[in-house]
């Protein structure tokens, strides 16, 4: 039980310092580098709490695709050079406005967890009966058994949506010059070499 | 299992041929002609494979899949206009290099989202299917990416669309949450008027829904939409989505809802009195024709949730018997746009028709045929559509909706006549093309002459009509 909060605690502190830096590093891309170390450790916090599906799912969408989205994004529109004028300078009035947000929903963390905390009737999570199947598992056996049907139509929605933005955006290119191999290699002396006759004191006109 | 397959067979089929015409179109270079014929081939045998499944109500997929009269009718209906709008607007793609092999193949997919959400039995097919149909519709908008417009009405789509889908997610998780269940049956004995979140699930519900058949006061992207988009998809958004969209609300109206009728029935009588002053109203002032049907199909959406409102079985088949009417009317109406072509651009100003009637007798004579039909003049079939309606609500005793729906027919039959007197008494300024577009010409045929002859056998369409609520 100690190792599991130790590990707890490891995880939850790398998460907290992490998130802290997303918001207070100068560069760009070391923020989007702290959010998938953010990603990374709650992913390994939902799998200490025994969903290793939801974990899984978070390291491969959010860190493999939306994090490396923002990455390029990043790198892409050069806003990594930025200053950060947010909290420097006399114009930063987004201090006092964050401020209010921030205690407004902590206030608002507040009143929810105390309403839970002395709602009649809650469950404990400790009475929950854990079955012993992994909910990888569990999720396996119904996806394609009970909703098979839901399934396939999401996967015809996204192949939907990747013909659509193929057609929306691609281009086929005028004027490229592409290097063919077999017009190259097929090309024979008789084809591109033509033999002249040049009288003297005449010459002759290339390119006619 | 295999017995369970069958229910579902057309949607297999449909998807099957849609992934093999997609690998098609990819290795055959410039195959718009061979996968345009392709999908109008998918589309005859799919008709023919619903049209011989049996009618009686089967649920599969832990009963959230229903294969029944309703569906397999709108299925048809979605299928056989979807047929017409295609090859009537064939010439227009080309010329107007829309001819990507991406187009049709797009065109099956909303056909199969529509399947989903007209067979859906539950919370999470629907939805599915709704989000396959609106995004291929977002995609079809904006198919002309290289003009301005296009691009415009599709992202203007996209975005609002978005957020109704949105509200319409937010009252599925509410329903889900008072109800328990996904399952429309399951929510429908679940459901009464103390139940007060649901009934707040409801509205919401309601909200999506009527954005997506573009109700007052959700209609604002309707118009911008319609002009923007190429005419060959403003043809296919006017007519098809709007049908299995009604479907669904029906459906909604009569499965899931059916115990707060009083909660819902206020808040359709509002939306349909609004979007039918608003249809008639707005469209006086309209200059563009496409934007002029766009307010007129607000106005009919509005005609058509009357008989919804009535929350009777009678009120829902007259709302089907108008949704038909309705699709073959506006067939012939976007078909005649197809003929207007003019030193090879297609002209869609109500002024560039003045006179044409000198020059072009045939078409003048669709139009007004097609344009009477559209304001509700007998003996004409758009007359027997309103007509069904207005019996359904003045039998449920609700007096003032039927007056006011009596009302704006009058206001709207003003603009339609008054593109007939542009028709027939202004003078000729342009001559049109005489365009060898031959499907478009069979679909303005087809379209006129059911319009006329459909007084003389309307027990054909009822009996039909009569058929779909038994199960």
């Amino acid at each position: 039980m100690i190792i599991h909060s130790f590990f707890f605690y490891f995880f939850s502190i790398i998460a907290i310092f992490s998130s802290l830096m997303v918001i207070t590093s100068r560069s760009t891309i070391n923020s989007v580098f702290f959010l998938i170390l953010d990603f990374i450790s709650v992913g390994c916090l939902f799998i200490m709490v025994g969903a290793e599906f939801l974990g899984m799912i978070l390291l491969i969408v959010y860190v493999g695709a939306v994090a490396v989205l923002f990455l390029f994004v990043v790198m892409m529109l050069n806003v990594a050079e930025q200053k950060q004028s947010w909290f420097i300078g006399k114009k930063s009035t987004h201090i006092p406005t964050g401020l209010i947000v921030s205690v407004l929903i902590l206030l608002e963390l507040l009143v929810v967890v105390g309403g839970w905390k002395y709602k009649e009737n809650v469950m404990s999570s400790s009475t929950l009966v854990m079955s012993k199947i992994s909910n990888t598992h569990q999720l396996g056996l119904v996806m394609y058994t009970d909703y098979i049907l839901y399934f396939q139509l999401a996967g015809v929605v996204l192949l939907l949506a990747m013909i659509g933005a193929i057609l929306l955006t691609f281009r086929k290119r005028i004027g490229v010059k592409k290097q063919s191999y077999f017009t190259q290699i097929s090309r024979t002396p008789s084809t591109s070499i033509e033999l002249k006759d040049v009288k003297s004191n005449e010459g002759i006109k290339l390119d006619d | 299992m295999i017995y369970n397959l069958n229910i579902i067979f057309p949607e297999i089929f449909l998807s099957l041929s849609i992934f093999s015409v997609l690998m098609i179109g990819v290795f055959i270079k410039k195959s718009f002609n061979l996968i345009f014929n392709l999908t109008s081939l998918i589309i005859i045998i799919t008709i023919m494979i619903i049209s011989s499944s049996p009618n009686d109500t089967e649920k599969v997929f832990s009963e959230s899949f229903t294969r029944d009269a309703f569906s397999n009718y709108f299925k048809i209906l979605i299928l056989l206009s979807s047929l017409f709008v295609l090859n009537s607007s064939k010439n227009f793609i080309v010329e107007n290099k829309l001819d990507k092999f991406e187009y049709p193949i797009i065109i099956l997919l909303s056909i199969l989202g529509m399947f989903f959400m007209v067979s859906a039995n539950d919370l999470i097919l629907f939805y599915l299917g709704l989000e396959l149909q609106s995004l291929s519709l977002y995609i079809l908008a904006s198919i002309d990416r290289d003009n301005l417009r296009s691009t415009e009405s599709g992202i203007k789509y996209f975005v609002l669309s978005a957020l109704s889908s949105g509200l319409l997610l937010y009252g599925c998780s509410l329903l889900y949450g008072f109800t328990g269940s996904t399952n429309f049956d399951l929510i429908a004995s679940q459901l009464n008027k103390e139940n007060t979140g649901a009934v707040f699930a409801m509205v919401f519900i309601l909200v999506g829904l009527a954005f997506k058949v573009s109700a007052v006061p959700f209609h604002m992207w309707t118009p911008d939409v319609y002009e923007g988009a190429p005419t060959s998809i403003t043809s296919y958004f006017a007519v098809v989505p709007k049908t299995a969209g009604l479907a669904l609300l029906i459906k909604f109206m009569f499965i899931p809802f059916s115990n707060i009728l009083l909660e819902w029935q206020t808040i359709i009588i509002f939306i349909s009195i609004a979007s039918m002053i608003l249809g008639a109203v707005a469209a006086m002032i309209q200059k563009n024709f496409k934007r002029l049907l766009a307010y007129s199909s607000i106005g009919h959406i509005g005609y058509a949730l009357a008989g919804v409102a009535t929350g009777t079985i009678s009120g829902y088949k007259s709302t089907i018997v108008y949704i038909t009417i309705y699709v073959i009317m506006n067939i012939g109406a976007f078909s005649c746009l197809y003929l207007l072509k003019k030193d090879g651009q297609y002209k869609e100003n109500i002024s560039d028709l003045s006179g044409i009637s000198k020059k072009h007798p045939l078409l003048a004579i669709s139009l007004l045929i097609i344009l009477f039909s559209l304001a509700g003049i007998p003996p004409l079939g758009g007359f027997f559509a309103k007509f069904y309606v207005f019996v359904a609500v003045i039998e449920k005793e609700m007096y003032a909706l039927a007056i006011i729906g009596l009302l704006t027919t009058v206001l709207s039959a003003f603009y339609y006549l008054k593109i007939i007197k542009t028709i027939y008494f202004d003078d000729s300024l342009i001559a049109f093309e005489s365009t060898k577009n031959r499907t478009a010409q069979i679909s303005i045929l087809a379209s006129c002459s059911i319009l006329i002859t459909f007084f003389l056998y309307p027990s054909i369409l009822n009996n039909l009509v009569d058929t779909l609520f038994i199960g």
